[in-house]
């Protein structure tokens, strides 16, 4: 792969493929929504009041694959919002006369008081510093939390046996069959749009690999929230209309078991499907209430038997292992063209227009930083300064501390003492992704990247900041500034944009986050060893991009490199870490002859640079 | 003031017993069982069985043991060693257990509840009061259980092996230490430790096909935030046993049933390690 200056290859473009699905989505909407127009004429009384309810449970099934299957997002609690939809609908009703007012105010209640506790749980789940597992056991508290809170109401709210019987909308079991069917379907195609958009693709992209989005700038938990709350809100909608139709609301409409059985309807249709999950939760509950007459339990037993056979054996579920059934079947239809956008060149990218010659600050200001665990102190008063146009190599042996430094200037609240400025803006205690908007680009030591996504999808998460994402549309072009330009030709990447980054090598997956960095224009660039596996027509190469960044565009770069051999060819400046300290803070000739750092680095007197001292290793 | 003290003892006692083999089973297999409430119940109707016997009380435990190892040695195999990878589904797969386990209870005794004889009755002066003795009983159970548990982790080769696999399983692996069958015994036992629990718990209160859910629900939040430390495990029932005495007593039982899982909650918020040492 050592330089085919070839261009894309021929990959559709997203928008084609974008609309040549919508065609597919379009004509299923159309018949789902023929199916409900139909259903109440064909189907008998029963059934049509069944499937009002299962349509409303199809619903918030499609939420709950949203945030599980698309972003990662576990939620046990889905049930809860559902009911506190349903029981501002007949609290109200049931306290209060029956008067469009009421019914327009308990509707906006529920809504409100869904989307403020999803915010709650979204504040204490997606906090810095929380684990990923948190979400499902608050969740799963917040289940238990409502049935409890339901029960210690007493009369108010019914206690176990629940509410009924109060006034509610005048309106024919066929009307209501219409509204949740439309509801049903108008969900599934609106979240399908979402999640084939351009903004679809970062809900995977969080969901492979939180970390690198929060390093693109992404605020992960807002975004996690956001879908929280929605997804609650649409959950409350639903338990309204659940509520207003069947006139009765239960404490187990927002238990626990409820909770996990929509994540088993989900599990079982298909993650990251929509349709699927759509569909086995209207199919489920629609054979469940049939059959809860004649065999109540031993339906329960089959859905649990085939759920657990599903998991263990179709861990895709069950849509798309008929999907892929059938797709074997059938004769060999046209393979599957890989889909890409286009690259094109950002605007000219140059942080000089941004700094007036001399007055401007220093890119990055470090004080006294120091880092320990416990007693073991990793570094000790570190300070110096990069300026704008430095290339500023960062040496030492292995355990030096050189990563843990770069991960103090990339997260505020990794460093016990000290100060940090970029671009004479301190860093406090900022996260990640707020470090990264002063101008920070981080690329990390081992290729961290977006298995699931392809080469294309990873450049345009990674530009989100500076180019917004559709949340309806797929853009054709991908905006590059020179230099990410420079390194996905000169890596064959630009042959490879619609291959998914899990096939990729590892010299190439290294690339690509080195571009996808590139492309978020940052003033200061952070390395860590950005060439191992590459190739040495590679390495030349991206060194000579490296250079070219900082003397044309005025970036600052920190290189953690071990290759002596490159660090000295492409460095402006060196510092040599040793033990957690800052021993030599100089040019490359001063560095390179001091007799000091040769004893440091090779334990015995020896020139730095010559090919027989340059083994490659690996820091921790 | 000596019956709280001695409620708070004995509910830790109590929740230790039952949380003790989900704790192993996630220190060793890093997966939550989520069947562990259904294994409860199982062994909670083991109880029943012996009572309809006419066999003594005191087979109930030995009896639910046998069941529990068996089932657990089966479910290792069939369910849980294929979803080692996934860990998340390994969760959905064994509460897809535990609904099957619970719907086969329900068709074959019914939804009604019902009740186990007490191998012990009435209750026995202490410190200037009298206490139930089965609850007393129960804590030196737990106290037993939880010695038993640490003896074998740190006194036998199979303990050995566990905490390597607890602490490193690849390495463990590469150093020739068979952890299919390390997970595989750890399962079963854990299984068996929970029916065990749930036999042991019926005399103090009624058996029904749900029984197992709450406890379930409690020793899921006690072993988040006790990671895989049997001591961490014994202070959080400690603590966290002690608040729901408290607040049941002095507030309402309604808050009382909230009280470990939302304490629980709040403190994995604060503090990720829970009651383990960070």
């Amino acid at each position: 792969m050592s330089a085919p200056m070839r261009d894309a290859a021929p990959a559709r473009l997203p928008s084609e493929r974008f609309r040549l699905e919508l065609g597919g989505i379009g004509a299923l909407t159309l018949l789902g929504l023929a199916l409900v127009a139909v259903g109440p004429l064909l189907l008998d009384r029963y059934s049509v009041n069944i499937l009002i309810r299962s349509f409303l449970y199809g619903s918030i099934a499609v939420t709950v694959d949203i945030l599980w299957g698309f972003t990662g997002v576990l939620s046990f609690g889905q049930s809860a919002f559902f009911a506190i939809g349903a029981y501002a609908c007949g609290l109200a009703f049931s306290h209060l006369d029956f008067t469009p007012l009421v019914a327009v105010a308990a509707l906006g209640g529920g809504v409100v008081v869904a989307g403020l506790v999803a915010a709650l749980i979204a504040w204490l789940a997606f906090g810095t510093g929380v684990s990923p597992l948190y979400i499902s056991v608050v969740t799963l508290v917040l289940s238990i939390v409502f049935v409890q809170v339901i029960y210690a109401g007493g009369d108010f709210t019914g206690s176990s046996s629940g509410l009924s019987g109060f006034d509610t909308f005048d309106l024919s079991n066929e009307a209501w069959f219409r509204i949740a069917g439309v509801a049903l379907v108008l969900v599934t195609l609106l979240g399908w749009i979402f999640v084939r958009s351009d903004a679809g693709r970062l809900l995977v992209s969080i969901r492979e690999n939180e970390q690198r989005c929060r390093y693109f700038g992404i605020s992960t938990s807002w975004v996690k929230g956001a879908l929280l709350v929605v997804s609650a809100v649409v959950a409350a909608l639903a338990g309204y209309a659940y509520a207003a139709y069947t006139d009765v609301v239960a404490p187990d409409l927002g238990d626990f078991q409820f909770g996990t059985m929509l994540v088993i309807w989900v599990a079982l249709g298909g993650r990251g499907t929509l349709i699927g999950p759509a569909i086995i939760a209207v199919l489920i509950d629609f054979v469940s209430a049939w059959l809860s007459g004649s065999l109540p339990f031993v339906w329960q037993l089959v859905v649990g038997a085939v759920f657990i056979v599903v998991i263990v054996i179709m861990p895709q579920g069950l849509g798309p292992a008929l999907a892929g059934l059938v797709r074997r079947l059938l004769p060999r239809v046209s393979r599957i063209q890989p889909t890409a956008a286009r690259l094109a060149e950002a605007p000219t990218y140059d942080i000089e227009t941004h700094m007036q010659m001399g007055h401007a600050p220093a890119a990055v200001e470090i004080t006294g930083v120091a880092r320990s665990y416990g007693s073991l102190h990793v570094l000790e008063d570190i300070s110096f300064t990069g300026r704008r146009g430095e290339l500023v190599s960062l040496v030492g042996p292995n355990g030096a501390g050189k990563t843990t430094l770069i991960r103090c200037i990339s997260d505020g609240q990794e460093r016990t003492r000290g100060r940090i400025a970029i671009q004479g803006r301190e860093v406090g205690r900022m996260p990640p992704e707020r470090c990264v908007r002063l101008g920070l680009g981080r690329k990390f030591q081992t290729p961290n990247v977006f298995d699931a996504l392809t080469v294309a999808e990873s450049l345009r998460v990674s530009r989100s900041r500076l180019e917004r994402l559709s949340p309806w549309r797929r853009a054709d072009e991908i905006h590059l500034p020179e230099a990410a330009m420079q390194v996905a030709r000169a890596t064959g990447l630009v042959a490879q944009l619609g291959t998914t980054v899990r096939h990729l090598s590892h010299g190439a997956k290294q690339a690509l986050e080195l571009a996808m960095v590139l492309a978020m224009e940052p003033s200061v660039l952070l390395l860590d060893e950005p060439t191992a596996g590459l190739t040495k027509p590679e390495r030349t190469l991206i060194g000579g991009i490296l250079v070219d960044l900082v003397a044309k565009h005025g970036l600052c770069i920190l290189l953690i490199e071990h290759d002596l051999e490159f660090v000295r060819e492409i460095s402006s400046r060196i510092i040599v870490l040793h033990q957690g300290r800052i021993v030599l803070d100089g040019s490359v000739e001063e560095v390179v002859t001091s007799e000091l750092v040769r004893t440091i680095y090779t334990g015995e007197p020896q020139a730095i640079g010559e090919p027989a001292a340059a083994g490659p290793g690996s820091d921790g | 003031m000596t019956d709280l003290l001695l409620d708070i003892l004995t509910t830790a006692g109590i929740l230790f017993v039952v949380a003790v083999g989900l704790l192993i089973v996630f220190g060793v297999l890093k997966i939550i069982n989520f069947a562990h409430g259904g294994f409860l119940t199982l062994g909670g109707y083991a109880a029943l069985i012996v009572t309809e016997l006419n066999w003594s009380p005191w087979l109930a435990a030995p009896v639910a043991l046998v069941i529990g190892l068996l089932l657990g040695a089966a479910v290792e195999r069939l369910i849980v060693r294929p979803l080692y990878s996934r860990p998340l589904d390994a969760i959905l797969a064994t509460w897809g257990l535990s609904i099957v386990v619970v719907q086969l209870i329900t068709i074959g005794f019914g939804r009604s509840t019902q009740f186990v004889l007490s191998p012990v009755q009435g209750a026995v002066p202490l410190l200037g009061t009298s206490y139930s003795l089965y609850r007393l009983i129960m804590l030196i159970v737990a106290l037993v259980l939880g010695g038993l548990i640490g003896v074998v982790m740190q006194g036998t080769r199979l303990g050995l092996a566990a905490r390597a696999v607890i602490m490193n399983e690849t390495l463990a692996q590469s150093l020739g230490i068979n952890s299919e069958l390390v997970r595989f015994a750890t399962f079963s036992v854990g299984a068996g430790i929970a029916t065990v629990a749930g036999a042991l718990i019926t005399p103090l209160l009624s058996i029904d096909p749900l029984m197992g859910l709450p406890w379930l629900l409690n020793a899921f939040m006690l072993v988040m935030v006790s990671g895989t430390s049997l001591i961490s495990l014994a202070a959080a029932s400690l603590v966290l046993g002690g608040a729901q005495v408290v607040v049941s007593t002095y507030s309402s039982p309604v808050l009382g049933a909230l009280t470990i899982v939302v304490l629980a909650a709040v403190l994995l918020r604060i503090r990720p390690a829970g009651f383990a040492r960070a």
